[in-house]
């Protein structure tokens, strides 16, 4: 291959790179280039390790990287599959196309039907074909005037529903395909497909993940915590080392003040496994943690025991002993508890963060309470396990959602970053 | 030098590897870029680095990063104390410009590592090592260095690189690092080894032990590995240390008593001492770490 077929190839790949999100400039093209030319093309295993080294720069990147490279440089033999198969397809629809123009006409008139919807009937399987071929037989005789037209309508209807399907299996095919690690397949999945056995992973990732935050949190604030006011007494002090020079600075420290969170976990029924998940990030990041008040709710809304908390593991358990599990949902008899508490839970300092689908009894009355809430706590801010993509389709959460600020959280990966989101 | 020629040089160091491994140090090499290394703490990150030194010949820089590292703790740092003596001890003098001057200059310089590295005569490999602890200000600065491999001190003014140095970056990924950081280095992801690679690792690091042990420990390390329960999972060089233990114990068959002796070279935890029970034969270790039994405890070392 010459140098500036094999060049523009990898212009093609680059930017197929940059397509699936990979961020990927001249350099590495470049770069790619230079080390291309130094090696074996044949060796495929190499070529696919050193601009992995060169256009992947995280482990999610490599993930991407492997798939785009394999569907991009096709090995030869693989390649002549693909053509052997590309080309029995091609006679395959040639035939097929002769025969729907066959089967596809009434009176011996051909159906009034749209192009694409014909090459629909083309790529149905044969067992579908013959349904509508049935169909068409049996309702033969009992259209009157204009059966072309009636016949295409028919088959119409059918043809958007296969095309619906089809669709919904590609997207389930897109949902399936996991990524070599399975811990990112656990991060993106939506929560509440999770089998049993994902819990302890996800509690594992959940971990780690926190971790993270909560380190890259506690930095910042010590990069944030001087206040830019000289500490006169420290600096002279600290000069007396340096023969009363003022070598290093001293500043004083500002003043933080802590947010208060008051969160309000929903633990009826299937949205157990969600809270559980948000109560394992919010509790081991320790900002939140040290500062937060938990309350359950099902029908009525309860206080948790912090030290209850400790060990999430035994939370399924906590919460099934409560009585609160497997009852229905009532927002605003738990929004209308918490507004009544004395002590004052919420205040102008507070966060009310709420952990729920927005499904209760009783819409009115929640969001009723939702907007006595919001006037007296701070900010109120609302976790939702509900794919944000069925948002305009779901009334309660339309409501809600125009009472306060409402973070889509149906994945492991959402749900980390509105809990960053929320400490930051 | 070529893939081929690299292989070579591990293989001389007794360095196990696998093929993406090695290509990937090529490419590093090659285009004379750093290599950030990241995986789970044990795997081996920092091993790479002392083994490029070795298989290059060239001396080994390391910069250890923590919370607070600062450009005078990984550049340099004006020798002060020697300031101020000069500066009493030349106070009368006329020549104040001179005497400034003269301050600034190399013979109070104290270099750091990172400054060590680019104005060495010789190449080095410049290892910085777990990045992912270091601050974001720390990160950023080393942008400079890494992408244009020089550094400005204000005094001096750019200090360029008189020879390339081979630089290894390591994380164990305890916080994301910048963009900016990745994108000017080749990447490397290292997992734990499978049970082959350990076996090889075993074998060439110990190279006498008995065979029938080293596939025991390497196959319950294994295990121990892929359990969800065992938090911090054993590292490499955690292997090794327990095969070592065993083989000092006079033990040639990994049974449950004598894992239970020894254990703690492998584990750190008593939680995952517990769960490690029920992974290797089923049934809980009753009293977890014997640290009666434990050489380490007893040297004072668990």
């Amino acid at each position: 291959m010459s140098s500036g077929v094999y060049l523009e190839k990898l212009a093609e790949f680059s930017s197929l790179l940059r397509r699936e999100g990979l961020a990927v400039g001249v350099q590495e093209t470049a770069d790619a280039g230079q080390i291309l030319s130094c090696l074996d093309l044949t060796d495929r295993e190499t070529v696919r390790g050193a601009l992995q080294a060169v256009y992947a720069k995280s482990r999610e990147e490599q993930a991407v990287f492997r798939q785009a490279f394999d569907g991009f440089f096709v090995s030869l033999e693989q390649r002549e599959a693909l053509r052997r198969r590309h080309e029995a397809e091609a006679r395959e629809l040639a035939q097929r196309r002769a025969q729907a123009e066959q089967e596809l006409r009434v009176n011996g008139k051909p159906m009034e039907l749209r192009e694409d919807l014909r090459e629909v009937y083309v790529r149905m399987d044969e067992e579908k074909r013959e349904q509508l071929r049935q169909m068409m037989e049996r309702t033969r005789g009992l259209l009157g005037r204009n059966p072309e037209k009636l016949y295409g309508n028919f088959v119409r209807s059918v043809f958007t529903r296969f095309l619906l399907e089809q669709q919904m299996a590609l997207e389930d095919a897109a949902v399936g395909v996991e990524p070599a690690d399975p811990d990112l397949a656990l991060l993106y999945r939506d929560i509440s497909k999770f089998r049993e056995a994902d819990v302890p992973r996800a509690a594992a990732l959940i971990a780690s993940i926190s971790r993270q935050v909560d380190a890259e949190l506690s930095r910042r604030k010590r990069g944030r915590s001087h206040s830019g006011k000289l500490n006169f007494r420290r600096t002279i002090r600290k000069g007396l080392e340096t023969g009363g020079s003022f070598y290093r600075l001293s500043y004083r420290r500002r003043r933080r003040t802590r947010q208060r969170l008051v969160l309000l976990c929903d633990v009826s029924g299937s949205m157990l496994q969600f809270s559980e998940f948000a109560l394992r990030f919010l509790k081991s990041m320790s900002e939140a943690s040290e500062s937060s008040e938990i309350y359950l709710f099902s029908e009525e809304a309860r206080l948790v025991d912090s030290f209850a908390l400790q060990n999430m593991d035994a939370f399924r358990d906590y919460v099934r002993a409560s009585g609160l599990f497997g009852r229905g949902t009532d927002l605003g008899s738990a929004l209308e508890y918490l507004c009544r508490q004395p002590p004052a839970v919420l205040g102008s300092s507070t966060t009310l963060i709420i952990l729920s689908d927005t499904k209760t009894i009783n819409l009115p009355r929640a969001a009723q309470s939702l907007a006595e809430a919001r006037r007296l706590a701070g900010k109120v801010l609302w976790l939702n396990p509900i794919p944000e993509g069925k948002w305009p389709y779901i009334r309660s959460i339309q409501t809600m959602s125009a009472l306060c600020q409402m973070v889509p959280c149906s994945t492991l990966d959402e749900l980390a970053r509105a809990c960053r989101k929320m400490m930051t | 030098m070529d893939i081929t020629a690299l292989r070579a040089r591990l293989d001389a160091a007794h360095y196990i590897y696998d093929d993406e491994l090695v290509t990937t140090l090529w490419v590093a090499l090659k285009l004379g870029r750093p290599l950030l290394i990241e995986g789970a703490a044990g795997v081996g990150k920092t091993e790479i680095a002392k083994v490029m030194a070795s298989a290059l010949d060239r001396e080994l820089v390391r910069l250890q990063c923590y919370e607070g590292l600062d450009e005078s703790k990984a550049l340099y740092e004006w020798n002060y104390q020697k300031q101020l003596l000069s500066i009493q001890v030349r106070m009368n003098r006329q020549d104040v410009d001179e005497l400034t001057r003269s301050l600034f200059s190399d013979d109070y310089l104290l270099q750091r590592p990172l400054l060590r590295s680019i104005r060495s005569e010789e190449p080095v490999v410049l290892l910085i090592d777990e990045i992912d602890k270091s601050d974001e200000e720390f990160e950023a600065f080393l942008l400079e260095l890494l992408s244009e491999m020089q550094v400005s001190i204000p005094e001096v003014g750019v200090v360029r690189a008189r020879t390339i140095p081979f630089v290894v970056l390591t994380s164990n990924r305890t916080r994301p690092l910048s963009e900016a950081l990745r994108r000017r280095c080749a990447y490397l992801y290292i997992q734990y080894p499978d049970l082959n690679k350990e076996m090889a690792i075993i074998r060439a690091k110990l190279p006498n032990v008995n065979e029938h042990l080293a596939v025991q420990v390497a196959q319950a390390v294994h295990d121990l590995r892929a359990a969800d329960a065992i938090l911090k999972k054993p590292s490499i060089a955690e292997t090794l240390d327990w095969v070592s233990a065993l083989e000092a114990l006079g033990v040639s068959d990994l049974t449950p008593e004598s894992a239970r002796r020894t254990l703690g070279f492998a584990l750190k935890s008593s939680e995952d001492m517990e769960a490690a029970g029920a992974v290797l034969s089923g049934q809980p270790l009753e009293g977890g770490h014997d640290h009666g039994h434990c050489g380490r405890c007893e040297q004072g070392q668990s």
